[in-house]
This record gives C-alpha cells, structure tokens and sequence, in this order.
C-alpha cells in the first residue's frame, strides 16, 4: 500500500511528512513576532482570515538554527483544533512510496530523537519520516533533553 | 432511514440532559405536576419513535417506565424514592444505549429486565393491581405534544457549518477593510460611499448575529449537577443541599463543553472529601446538611464559576506531607513556600489527600487533570481554603472566539489587543492627576489621590522599554480579583471590534495572553491577559488590600481607625519618613565621630553608651556635618538610634496605612496632606537589631587578673569591651566586678582574691579536663558571654 510524503528539508535534514497531516504549502511574507515565548515560536502569520503560529522548527532541533526570517516556506497543519505554519528551510517533492518507513539505524541525534519515526526512501535518498504533531507535542520533552 | 435514526438519538440525549436536573426537582417535590409530565412525556416519546425505528430494547424500557408514570399522574401511584431510583437508571440504560447506537458499537449486553423489574417492585401494591391495565391518557398526552411545539422552533447544525459560517463572515470583515482602505486613497465618490456604508452596516450586523448563534445559557453546564449530587449525597450517605446561581449567564457553546468536565470533578470531590458525614458535622457544630452552592457570573470577558462548600476544607498540612512522601519536593522546598502556593500544592499530578481510594473520587487523576483543563481554555482556577468552614473553587474562563470591542496597543515596537472591558481609564504620564513613585522597587502610580501596582507591559513581556518623544501611556485596567492595577504602555493606537480565537497552548502557557486576533490591519496580533499579566509580575492585588482601598475611596476617616501622632523626618538619604511619635524617647545630636561599626552592625556612642543604629553614617552620606541629629526610639527595653537629616512635623495619622507594603524598615505609606510618606515599621526596625546587648550596666567590670599574659591583653580584652563591659586588666578586684581568670587553681597567680567575688574560669582546651571542671573554653564566645552576663544578673537579684 502506497502512501503519499511530502519531502522537504529542516535545519538541513532531509525529512519526510505524511501528507494528511498537511493542509498546504505556504509562502510566508510577514510575520508578527510574539514575547515571552519559547525560542521555537517565531510568531503569527495571517492566511486569509485564518492566523497560523509560526513554528520555527530548526530551533527546535537546535536553538542556534533559529533564522525565521530566512525561511519562507512554511507547512500548514492543524494540530488539537489550532493551525500551525511549520517552517521549513525547502520543499523538495511530493510523491507516493509504496515501502513502508525503515527503522532507524545507527544513534539518532538526541534532538531528533523526540521527533523521527523512521526512514522513508526517495529517489535513493532516505528522509526521516517525522510527524509534525510531535513537533508541538514533544517540543517540551525535546527542550528538556 | 439513518437520518432519522440520528435525529432520533441526538434528541434522545438532549432531552436526557434536561430532564436528568427536573427529575430531581420532582423527587423532592412528588406533586409537581409540570414535572411529572416532563418525564412522562420524554419516555412516551421514545416508546413511539423506537417503535417505527425498530429498537425493541428502547422499546420495552421506555414502555416500562411509562406504565409507573401514568399511575402517578392519575395518582393510583405516590413515587417513592425507590421509584424514582428505578425511573432513573432506566434513563441511564437508555442514554447508554442512545450512545451505543450513536458511536456503532454493539450495546451493553445488560438484561433490561432487571431493570424492568426493579420499577415493577418499587410500586405500592394497589399500584400492582392495576398494572396489568394499558392506562395512558391519549389526550392528555395530545394536549402536552401541543404544547411541546408551542416554544419557538429549533432546528439542529452541526457545530462545524457555525464555525464555517463564523470564519465566512470574517474573511468577510477583512475584505470590506481591504476594501475601504483602497476608497480612502480614492478620489471621494459620495454614491458609492453610501453604498460600502450599506454593505459594512449589513456585515455588522450578521457578525452579530452569528456569534449569537454560538453563545449558549451557562444552564447546560449545571443541568447535569442536580442529579449527579443526588446519586452521590445517596451513595455516601450525605445530606447535601444544592444550590445553583447565574444560570442564564451566556457563554461560548465550545467553553460550556470545556468546562462540563473539570467542574463534575470539582463537585465529585466537594461531595466525597469536602462535606462531611451528618455526624462529623454534628461534632462540628456545623448544620446536619451540607451546602454546596454552584455560581456563575459574568466579570468582563470572562466567566467565573464558583463552587463553595462548607465542608472540611484542604488540610494543607495532610497534602504537605503527601507531596514530602512522594519525594516531589522535599522538606526544606516546601517550607520556602507561602501559605498558597502550598495550598496550590493540590494541583500536582498523582496527589489524592483521600485516606481510601473510593468508587468516586481519589483514584489519583486530581486536581492537575482540572486545572490543566481548565488552563488549556485560557481559564485560571483558583482555591480560597478556611480549614474547617469550607472551600471556595474558582474558575475563570474566557469567552473565547467572540467579537469583543478591543484596544490595540503598543508595547516595545509591538502591536497588542487587550479587552476594552479590562481597561477602566487610559491617561498619559505627565497628567497632573497621575503622580508615580517608586517604593522598593515597586512602581506605584497615584491617580487622583487612589494608589495602584503599576507595572511596564515590556517589562512583563520581556521587550525592551522603545525610546519615544510623546509620553507614555498608563492605562488602569481589571486583575483577576476586580482590585484595578496600572499598566504603562507606550501608547494606545486604536480601538476595533476584534475576533478572537483561540491561540496555540504553546502561546498561552505564558499565562499573558488571553487569545488572539486579526485586526482590520490584516496582521495578526495577541490579546492581552490583564490577569494573568498581574500575575506574571506578581503584584500584590489580595482581597484584603482591596478593602483597604475600597475604604479609602469612600473617603471616610470614621471607619479607618485609631489615630496617632507621628514625627515626620528626613532621613540622611533624602528620603521622607514618618514615625509613631510616642516611640521617640528623645533628640539628640551627636558628633561624627561617635558613629561607627562593629561586624557590619552601626551603632552610636551616646553618653558612654553603645546604641545600634537603624543604617551606617559614613562621612559621604554625613556630608558637612559635624554633628548628625539622632531620634532615640525605645521599645521599652532596648533602645536604637536613628541618626537623621532634619525633623519637619508632627501629624496626625490613622493606624491604618493607606497603603500596606511591607519592605524593610517600610510598612508602608500613609498620606499626608496630599503627599505620600513613607511609613517605618516599628517591628521591624527592632526586630532587624541583633539580640546580643551591646550596652550593660556601668557598674559591672571585668577584671582580668593576670595582666602580663598577651591572649588576655590582645584578644580576651577587646572581646569584652566590645561586648560593653568595662575591663580592668591586672587590677585588684572589688565586690562588684567579676573576676576572669586562666587555668585551674594550681597555677594561680600569687594575688589574694576574696572568694566572695565572682569567677569565671578559662580554659586553653575545648575539652573539660574533669567531671568537676566548670571551666570555659577561652574560644568559646557565645558560652563566655553569656556565663558573666548571669553571673552579673545573680549580683543583681541578690
């Protein structure tokens, strides 16, 4: 059974995104910066009438990532009722892979641990196969470690 | 055929929730008829819609249940409790079923006929004999479906077409905001303005009209809670009285869903732990029955709902020791906190304070699954504890994606909403009415003559304070206790109807913000908590502050006390003080140089005596001086110098401070003729002065006998006098001194010492040589002191 992934790359890592996790694809002009906020919370952004919050998703992986002015795609989603705009560094592909994700091999990187699923191969390239609804839900276990 | 099956069981269950409340309102009052018709008519209902939908388990229980009823209403029949009991869990089997069917799942396998029997049973037995007889009341059951359709016609949406619908008129919005802004830069058309005038009036209208359609009466939230006390209050084997307030409060139809379950929560608790059993409360001296009083009100943009008991309340000290088992804190942490925060001790996760796990509560998911519900809304839940006498459940909720007449401001170069219902006075900083002050560290602003906390919003939010040539703005604005605080800002932009929404739990864990939104601008912005912004800088805005001002708004000296005279100074500081005038013994000038300082304790040489002194008088802050006028104050015993610049005056003061803020020598301000003075904590000022006497009595010398040894020379004497004896050293003693001496008998020097003067020994080792030595060790100093200052009180008394 074939599944389709989006392909695209954060903090430099080639990932992999099941696409009923997300809504669309965006490119994002202006973002109003929030206070008091985790690092990862680059702020608000409007589509239409609908207000994203702006995940950073690099500092996440690695708070000296954080660059969202340089990034202007971002992944909509919605999480728990809230939409989210993930920003990504690219987007690569969207496509159907038939195999099913590969386990892990070799030791995951500490902060990415709390957020890879697998590995998913694309055109001989292998994608970690994440989940953005870890990306808010384990953003506190991820901070911690 | 599934559309009427669904209509069947939404309306099944939304009739279940109704009437599970008037059932027992009937229960307690069996001859309501209105009632009794309520329930007849819900069971007659579904007895007929299941029948064309084939559900023949519906069937025969509604049928049932309708049979005893009709008895009742024809009054062959007097509902006992054992029949309301049985009418009741039919309607639990039937809601249990309408869910099954509703999710797809296979319905319990529970043989109904239990539950059949159960009502057969509880009927009296003239009851029984007529039960064989079909005795429905054909038109009386016509009359009641007249009536039924008599209110005003509903029909049911799903919840997501409203949001649709909700989201439709916003977009809506933005596009007649786009659209004016691009008239504005035209050439005016006077037509076509009439007609954009037109068209916002009518968008205004329907965003009006579709929040509406989401507001729902806080009843809901409370219809479930009559019977639920009742089942319980049963089971436990209570009395409780219920009492409901605020039922036609409005609030978002998501929150009252929000809320239903940490409420139920709340009130399971309050049942089981909180109220105690008849007996207990006999002891207690309270009434046989509990009271438990749910409330909810409208208090700006949010909701308060309120649970009181008069229970037992939260025995702190049961849930400090349950926190220290449980290794979650240890001793030394708990004992840093205040007094509420180990109340809020109840909110950590896995505490059940509960002596055995019941069937109703205390199965470890508490009080951190409520307020985690609660928060994830944007809600605050609150505890108010009188151990014994009950406890007070507040929570607060916001009424959340609403279209609420808003603020937008700006705060270090960034846009913010905040409700315009917080905010009760915007005013610049340099209005002559407005006077702000800092009292240790703390901003206060005076607006016409009633102090507020004032806080920056940067400083909250962590943005630094934007340079700016126009003044700041100071907006009063509603903490979570009504009690108002300051708020500065840089200044207020615009004021707009603003939507608001929800924002991402990972923005709301701040605790500052209440949700956010999109303005006409088109660029999404927060809205500000004016709560939680008080909380986050932890001012100080307690009820009983509040008290205080709320008397001194009313202005009315009678009610504010006691009144005393008070010397008002300046300090060398600069600083303006007031002082309780009766404390001050006398005022004195004393030179410079009789100032000084031992291990960080100043003190004053006055008349051969060594006073401690409330601060250090360093020739800097002295300046010119030669001499610096000192109060000194007395508290009976002992006596402190407070060295000053100059003294003004002398008022008349009330005992209560206008304005309570302990800080330091502070107790806080009092004021005086227009001005706010700083008032000294008399308590305190003792209180901070180290307990050891600096000064003694004249008449007691110390003599140190052997005068050539260098310890005594060079250490054992200045110790003493800077304990404030007199030491001789090498004198001959007399009878009122006391006598010090090194060693042990033997090595004696050759001088006669009458033995009746007192001696104290010294020894060069820590370690007593015998049982008989009574000796001290020479390094001793607390052991040393305190051994002449009791061998001089014995002199004293003899």
């Amino acid at each position: 059974m074939s599944e389709l992934y989006l392909f695209a790359h954060i903090a430099g890592t080639p990932v992999a995104v099941r696409t009923d996790e997300v809504q669309a694809v965006v490119k994002i002009s202006e973002i109003s910066p929030v206070p008091a906020v985790p690092v990862q919370v680059a702020g608000l952004a409007a589509l239409r009438s609908r207000v994203l919050t702006v995940i950073d998703v690099a500092a996440l992986i690695d708070p000296k990532l954080a660059d969202a002015e340089n990034r202007s795609y971002a992944i909509v989603c919605d999480i728990s009722g809230h939409i989210y705009g993930m920003l990504v560094d690219k987007v690569s592909d969207i496509r159907a892979v038939s195999e099913p994700a590969l386990p892990l091999h070799g030791k995951t990187d500490a902060a990415w641990a709390h957020y890879a699923e697998g590995v998913i191969e694309n055109d001989g390239e292998a994608h970690l196969l994440v989940s953005l609804r870890n990306f808010i839900e384990n953003s506190a276990i991820g901070l911690a470690a | 055929m599934d559309e009427l099956l669904g209509e069947f069981i939404a309306e099944t269950q939304e009739t279940l929730e109704a009437l599970s409340s008037i059932i027992v309102a009937w229960e307690a009052d069996p001859c309501d008829r209105d009632r009794l018709d309520s329930v007849f008519r819900f069971f007659h209902t579904v007895k007929g819609s299941c029948g064309f939908l084939n559900l023949p388990r519906f069937e025969r229980l509604s049928h049932a249940a309708e049979d005893v009823l009709s008895k009742v209403r024809e009054g062959n029949l007097t509902p006992n409790p054992a029949t309301i009991s049985a009418v009741l869990s039919v309607m639990d089997r039937i809601a249990e079923l309408c869910s099954a069917l509703a999710a797809g799942t296979t319905p319990p396998l529970e043989n109904d006929d239990f539950l059949i029997e159960a009502l057969r049973h509880s009927q009296t037995p003239e009851g029984q004999a007529e039960s064989e007889a079909e005795v429905s009341n054909p038109a009386a059951v016509a009359d009641q479906k007249g009536k039924a359709t008599a209110g005003p016609r509903t029909i049911r949406l799903p919840l997501s077409l409203i949001d649709q619908l909700m989201n439709g008129v916003s977009d809506m919005v933005l596009s007649r905001n786009e659209l004016s802004r691009k008239l504005r830069d035209r050439e005016s058309d006077p037509e076509l303005e009439i007609a954009f005038e037109r068209l916002s009036s009518c968008i205004a209208d329907m965003r009006d009209t579709i929040s509406k359609t989401r507001m729902q009466r806080v009843e809901r939230l409370f219809m479930a809670i009559p019977r639920m006390v009742r089942d319980l209050s049963r089971d436990l084997g209570k009395n409780i009285e219920l009492t409901l307030e605020g039922g036609d409060v409005e609030m978002d139809r998501e929150m009252v869903e929000m809320v239903v379950d940490p409420l139920t929560h709340i009130v399971r608790n309050s049942i089981d732990h909180g109220i105690e059993m008849p007996t207990d409360r006999i002891a207690a001296g309270k009434s046989e029955t509990g009271h438990l009083r749910l409330s909810a009100r409208q208090s700006g943009s949010h909701i308060l709902i309120e649970v009181v008991d008069d229970g037992r309340g939260i025995n702190v000290d049961a849930v400090v020791r349950k926190i220290i088992s449980t290794g979650v804190m240890t001793e030394q942490e708990v004992a840093r906190l205040s007094e509420q925060e180990r109340l809020d001790l109840i909110f950590s996760p896995g505490l059940s304070t509960a002596q055995q796990v019941t069937s109703i509560s205390g199965r470890g998911v508490g009080m951190d699954v409520v307020r985690a519900n609660v928060e994830r809304v944007g809600g605050i839940i609150t505890l108010t504890n009188e151990p014994g006498q009950g406890l007070t459940i507040t929570m607060r909720v916001p009424l959340t994606l609403t279209i609420i007449p808003g603020l937008i401001l700006r705060a270090g170069g960034q846009l913010f909403a905040i409700p315009r219902s917080s905010v009760i006075e915007i005013l610049h900083d340099n209005n002559s009415t407005i006077d702000i002050s800092r009292l240790g560290g703390a901003d206060v602003a005076t607006i016409r003559g009633v102090r507020h906390s004032m806080v920056d919003l940067e400083t909250v939010i962590g943005l630094e304070k934007a340079v700016q040539s126009t003044p700041r703005t100071i907006m009063v604005v509603r903490s979570v206790s009504g009690m108002p605080y300051a708020l500065a800002v840089s200044n207020v932009e615009n004021h707009e109807e603003l939507v608001i929404r929800p924002a991402a739990p990972i923005i709301m864990s701040s605790g500052i913000f209440a949700g956010m939104t999109l303005p006409d601008n088109g660029q999404p912005m927060l809205l500000l908590d004016a709560g939680g912004i008080a909380q986050a800088a932890q001012l100080p805005l307690d009820q009983t502050r509040r008290e205080n001002l709320a008397a001194n708004d009313l202005g009315s000296e009678a009610d504010r006390g006691e009144r005393h005279s008070a010397l008002q100074f300046i300090e060398l500081s600069g600083i303006e003080r007031l002082i309780r005038l009766s404390l001050v013994e006398r005022v004195e000038d004393v030179p410079i140089d009789a100032f000084g300082c031992i291990a960080s304790q100043p003190y004053a040489r006055i008349e051969g005596r060594l006073l401690p002194c409330v601060y250090s008088v360093t020739p800097e802050i002295a300046g010119q001086e030669d001499s610096i006028t000192c109060l000194r104050i007395r508290d009976g015993l002992r006596e402190v110098c407070y060295p000053v610049r100059t003294i003004c005056d002398i008022f008349e003061i009330s005992d209560d401070l206008d304005m309570a803020a302990p800080n330091g020598h502070v107790a806080g301000l009092a004021i005086v003729d227009g001005r706010q003075i700083e008032v000294v904590d008399n308590f305190a000022l003792f209180a901070s002065i180290p307990d050891i006497e600096i000064t003694t009595e004249q008449s007691m010398r110390c003599v140190i006998v052997d005068g050539d040894d260098n310890w005594n020379r060079e250490i054992l004497m200045p110790l003493l006098a800077q304990a404030g004896y007199d030491v001789a050293i090498g004198a001959t003693p007399t009878q009122n001194d006391i006598v010090l001496r090194m060693g042990s008998d033997k090595n004696d020097p050759p001088i006669a010492i009458d033995p009746q003067i007192p001696l104290v020994r010294l020894r060069p080792n820590s370690k007593p040589t015998g049982v008989g030595d009574n000796s001290i060790y020479r390094y001793d100093r607390a052991g040393l002191l305190q051994a002449i200052a009791t061998v001089s009180k014995g002199r004293k008394s003899a």
